[in-house]
């Protein structure tokens, strides 16, 4: 259980370095795969509570250092509405959420039918960049809702899903490595 | 619950209340030091990108040559192909030579850089660059260097720095704040990006107008100089449409810069003029 949680860790910073060379899909609605988020749901899966939270911290805090925007701030007299962003964190707490989700099914996983989490990282990947979209427009105050924004989400939660079942036989090979048991035996 | 399971919760609550209570200085620390650290990979991931992008491309080429044999002797379609490279290799030519142009006439010391990839997230507006901080760029600056098209146009301000890559947030991007005026009024006020995604074209609006001012459509906009952030005079925009709302006067601004074709910028490093 512990070797295996450490190779999960690893592969999460793995992730980040991977992550760099996965280019968006222009002619696809400039769709994404996320690995990192799909590391954490297809991980969550497959350990206890515990480390699940751990795993959504970590991920959450890499990704935040990624992704959030941060600028010096001009002089206040002129710049007096600083632009609001959202909060360094923020994704740890999304990922815990999309952890306990994939966590919901963990008994039927266990027996066996990983196709349906394989589903459901799509789902959650769709709810996870949903709702992150809708917070970065209720946090800077302008929500405009339009096709290219759902199609864009749509796309890169189909994309990032296909790869699940990949991440799935890879953290099956681990789990056998390490002595880890992520499925019921007969 | 179990001991492992509990001690975890604690952990975890602990962690999100350090990180959750993070000052805006720590937290830049924080992605300063995972960009540096990542940096090198992501030179190589945005030529892995470049190499994608230039392979859909191909691909795409192919399929409309091959509709094109069908249609034409082969002949015709070399004669067509290289005229197009022709056409392609003028362009690339002007670019450059208005880079060039650009370098020797602006006010400003520059250094040129190239853009090495684009929005590389789902959401921020940001590019990334060929320059950091072996450049001589500060990798702790007190106020963010501004980054300029070829066009002379604003295109931003340096958010991070490798050693040889830098990020760059667009004047597109939601948080991002220029103050500005309008050229031939009094008129000043903050153009802030708009949010958009896939499919929309990058669209600026001009905030904290007056109510009563006259603006028409086409009117120019730039940079003040107030607040420290950007010098003044940089073209941002010209007026497209002006909205009078219940306290103030809010107007939407056509970007001076193609941010779709941006493929060269100009960092500034000495805005003085010195």
């Amino acid at each position: 259980m512990f070797l295996y949680s450490i190779s999960l860790i690893g592969f999460l910073l793995l992730s980040c370095i991977v992550q760099q060379f996965l280019p968006s899909v222009s002619s696809w609605y400039d769709a994404r795969i996320l690995i990192l988020p799909l590391i954490i749901l297809c991980g969550s899966v497959t350990v206890s509570t515990g480390i699940m939270l751990i795993l959504a911290y970590l991920g959450g805090f890499l990704w935040d250092a990624q992704q959030i925007l941060s600028v010096t701030q001009g002089d206040p007299i002129v710049y007096q509405n600083s632009p609001d962003s959202l909060k360094f964190g923020y994704s740890i707490i999304l990922y815990t959420l999309m952890g306990f989700l994939m966590q919901g099914i963990r008994p039927v996983f266990r027996e066996g039918k990983w196709y349906l989490s394989a589903a459901l990282t799509g789902v959650a990947i769709f709810l996870y960049l949903f709702v992150e979209y809708l917070l970065r427009g209720f946090v800077v105050g302008g929500f405009h809702s339009n096709d290219g924004m759902i199609q864009q989400i749509w796309a890169s939660s189909v994309l990032t899903m296909l790869l699940s079942p990949v991440i799935f036989w890879i953290l099956f090979r681990v789990a056998d490595l390490c002595g880890h048991t992520i499925q019921y035996k007969n | 619950m179990k001991p492992l399971n509990f001690f975890a919760l604690i952990l975890f609550v602990a962690g999100l209340v350090w990180v959750f209570t993070l000052s805006e200085k720590s937290v830049r620390q924080i992605q300063k030091s995972y960009y540096s650290a990542i940096s090198p990979l992501i030179s190589k991931g945005s030529e892995t990108e470049a190499f994608a992008n230039k392979f859909l491309e191909e691909v795409e080429h192919s399929e409309d040559l091959e509709k094109q044999v069908q249609q034409v002797s082969e002949e015709r379609d070399r004669f067509k192909l290289i005229a197009a490279r022709v056409r392609e290799l003028e362009a690339k030519n002007n670019e450059l030579r208005n880079a060039l142009n650009f370098k020797k006439k602006t006010q400003f010391d520059v250094v040129a850089a190239r853009v090495i990839r684009k929005q590389p997230q789902m959401w921020g507006k940001t590019i990334e660059i060929n320059r950091g901080t072996d450049d001589g760029f500060d990798a702790d600056p007190e106020v963010d260097l501004c980054v300029l098209a070829s066009n002379g146009g604003l295109v931003g301000r340096l958010q991070l720095s490798g050693e040889q890559i830098s990020s760059v947030l667009l004047i597109t991007d939601e948080i991002s704040q220029v103050s500005a005026r309008v050229e031939g009024t009094s008129e000043v006020g903050i153009v802030v990006g708009r949010q958009t995604t896939f499919g929309q074209t990058p669209r600026l609006r001009l905030r904290y107008l007056s109510k009563t001012a006259i603006l028409r459509k086409g009117m120019k906009v730039y940079t003040d100089g107030r607040g420290k952030l950007f010098p003044a005079n940089i073209p941002i925009g010209t007026i497209e449409d002006f909205e009078v709302g219940p306290v103030y006067g809010e107007a939407e601004i056509k970007p001076a810069v193609d941010f779709t074709n941006l493929r060269n910028v100009f960092v500034i490093t000495d805005s003085t003029g010195d």
